[in-house]
């Protein structure tokens, strides 16, 4: 991406997460070619929060591990701060759709893991590691096993474990889809109230458009498989925002109704293109 | 809060008397096949010269211990065992666990193992000997042989299933592509390597009392040969379910020990 100095009205906002482009064809065991994103092109500025929304199996976690390096695009890229994206890296922090956890090592274990890797002296990495446990609401568990937990408790543990580490852009694949409806409004004002202390720029995927709206910048609504950016749409509400103001704003209702159409009509179209498929 | 449960106990969906059996099953089963073989000779339905009552076999034991060539036998088996046990896991899991995150390794090493599999360990004691003498390396060589394969088979499976997600968040937390083999490739296939490592212990033994009674001259196999030549036939018997027993009380203590060093471990090697 050109460098640009001095003012210009053409001069795009600076940018810190591109995507351009971005495709992903996968190889069935039979050889089938399909391609799960086709094109998505995406933009975060720094500091932003931006939503990803679309029918489940669309591409919206291919996208994100795009993003974290961690699968190559068939076509096209991402560059992060400018840099183009080659593989895995601390600055970008992923919290994937189940916690993955550690199970060989405890909560504690897992929440230091990152911090160790930064090379923290041990008293700091539990400091830190016990203050992030404590914003996702967990005490008393740090010696206990993954397997000794919920899948809430686990998912809180792996929400803890990758903002200790602090990183710049985190990417987040529904993180509070397996909690309860209480637990997920404590640590979405949790997340918001970390987004707007640190100034992180978060690509956030849900099924949630009121999770969406309350804590996104822009929401970007992927189509049905192969994934494309059906829309992008902005949420002009004021910050710092309420929960409950939130949802009393006719913007709001405006806004979700507007999602929800859009994703209505993906939904049905992904029924028709199903039966085409022949399985 | 949740507090940890003893899963051991607790994930048995048998009640008390489910229990009681589990405990007196495998007693009487055992109590079964022992009684048999004490019948079996006195009545008449086995030959009793060579397949003495068990408690005629029993009684021989302590016997066997007081003689001063059979302890240092036994020495000598165990020490080239645990040799050959432990080079093989040296060996055999890097290159296992690499073959299951590398391609290039896995295209390079699998064709050896592909024309080594069928190959008869027993086969190969004789052509180490031939190229090695009949010295300790050939004994230790065998064990190695003998054992490689399971342990590079179960670690390569162990770590081409690992969830590609616990490598990605290693990765995504600052961990590099060589050191996260160590860090999360191995302890996340570890399930399935000790697997195959309880499966290596047994064919491990095996080779060993196989090569010992080929090569002779020590170790605890030889020394039944020779109890065998001198028609020392109770005495082979109770040298024998020393040798079983010894077995036996390996893969327990195997079991045990990894329930207790691992306790993150789900389910059983
Ligand atoms: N490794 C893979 N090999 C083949 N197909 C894959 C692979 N990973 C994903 N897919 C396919 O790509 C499509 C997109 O998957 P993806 O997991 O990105 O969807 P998603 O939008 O995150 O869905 P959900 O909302 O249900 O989590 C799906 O149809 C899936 O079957
Ligand atoms: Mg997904």
């Amino acid at each position: 991406m050109a460098v640009v100095t001095g003012r210009s009205v053409e001069a795009p906002a600076a940018v810190k997460v591109a995507a351009r482009g971005v495709r992903k064809v996968f190889t069935s065991r039979q050889g089938v070619q399909r391609a799960a994103i086709d094109g998505v092109h995406l933009d975060a500025a720094p500091g932003e929060f931006v939503s990803i929304v679309g029918p489940s199996g669309c591409g919206k976690s291919t996208f994100l591990y795009i993003v974290g390096g961690f699968v190559e695009p068939t076509a096209g890229g991402v560059t992060v701060d400018g840099r183009p994206v080659r593989a895995p890296g601390p600055e970008r922090g992923i919290v994937f759709q189940e916690s993955a956890l550690f199970p060989w090592k405890t909560v504690l274990g897992n929440v230091t893991y990152g911090l160790a890797e930064q090379g923290l002296p041990r008293d700091r990495q539990r400091a830190v590691a016990r203050m992030y446990l404590e914003m996702v609401n967990l005490r008393g568990v740090e010696g206990l096993y993954p397997k000794e937990l919920s899948g809430g408790m686990q998912q809180r543990v792996a929400i803890a474990r990758t903002l200790a580490t602090d990183p710049d852009v985190l990417l987040m694949d529904e993180p509070f889809g397996s909690l309860d409806a209480q637990t997920r409004a404590i640590l979405q004002i949790e997340l918001n109230g970390i987004w707007e202390r640190t100034g992180k720029t978060i690509l956030f995927v849900t099924h949630s458009v009121e999770e969406a709206i309350f804590l996104s910048d822009r929401i970007y609504v992927f189509s049905a498989r192969p994934a494309t950016v059906k829309a992008v749409i902005p949420v002009d509400l004021p910050r710092p925002r309420d929960r409950d103001a939130i949802i009393q704003a006719p913007t709001y209702a405006r806004l979700h109704r507007d999602i929800w159409e859009l994703l209505r009509h993906e939904q049905k179209t992904d029924g028709e293109r199903g039966r085409g498929d022949g399985h | 809060m949740a507090t940890a449960t003893s899963p051991s106990l607790d994930e048995r969906p048998l009640g008390t008397a489910g229990q009681l059996s589990e405990l007196l099953l495998p007693f009487a089963t055992v109590t079964g096949v022992l009684g048999l073989w004490e019948l079996a000779p006195r009545v008449g339905w086995l030959n009793g010269g060579v397949v003495p009552p068990v408690s005629e076999v029993l009684i021989l034991i302590p016997g066997l211990f007081a003689d001063p060539v059979f302890l240092p036998n036994v020495g000598a088996s165990a020490f080239r065992w645990a040799l050959g046990f432990a080079l093989a896991i040296l060996i055999g899991v890097p290159l296992g666990a690499l073959m299951g995150r590398s391609q290039l390794a896995f295209d390079l090493i699998d064709p050896i193992l592909t024309i080594s599999y069928p190959i008869p360990r027993a086969a190969l004691i004789l052509i180490l000997v031939l190229w090695f003498g009949a010295g300790d390396v050939s004994r230790v060589g065998i064990i190695i042989l003998g054992c490689l394969i399971p342990i590079v088979i179960s670690s390569y499976h162990g770590a081409r299933g690992i969830n590609p997600h616990l490598l990605w968040s290693a990765r995504a937390l600052g961990t590099g592509r060589a050191a996260a083999l160590l860090k999360v490739v191995l302890p996340a296939a570890l399930a399935q390597i000790l697997s195959g490592l309880r499966l290596a212990i047994a064919i491990s033994i095996f080779t060993l009392l196989a090569s010992e009674l080929l090569i002779r001259q020590s170790g605890v196999g030889a020394y039944l040969f020779t109890l065998l030549d001198n028609g020392q036939y109770h005495l082979v018997w109770a040298c024998s379910i020393v040798i079983a027993t010894a077995g036996f009380l390996l893969d327990v203590a195997y079991v045990r020990l990894i329930g207790w060093l691992l306790p993150w471990m789900e389910g059983q090697v």
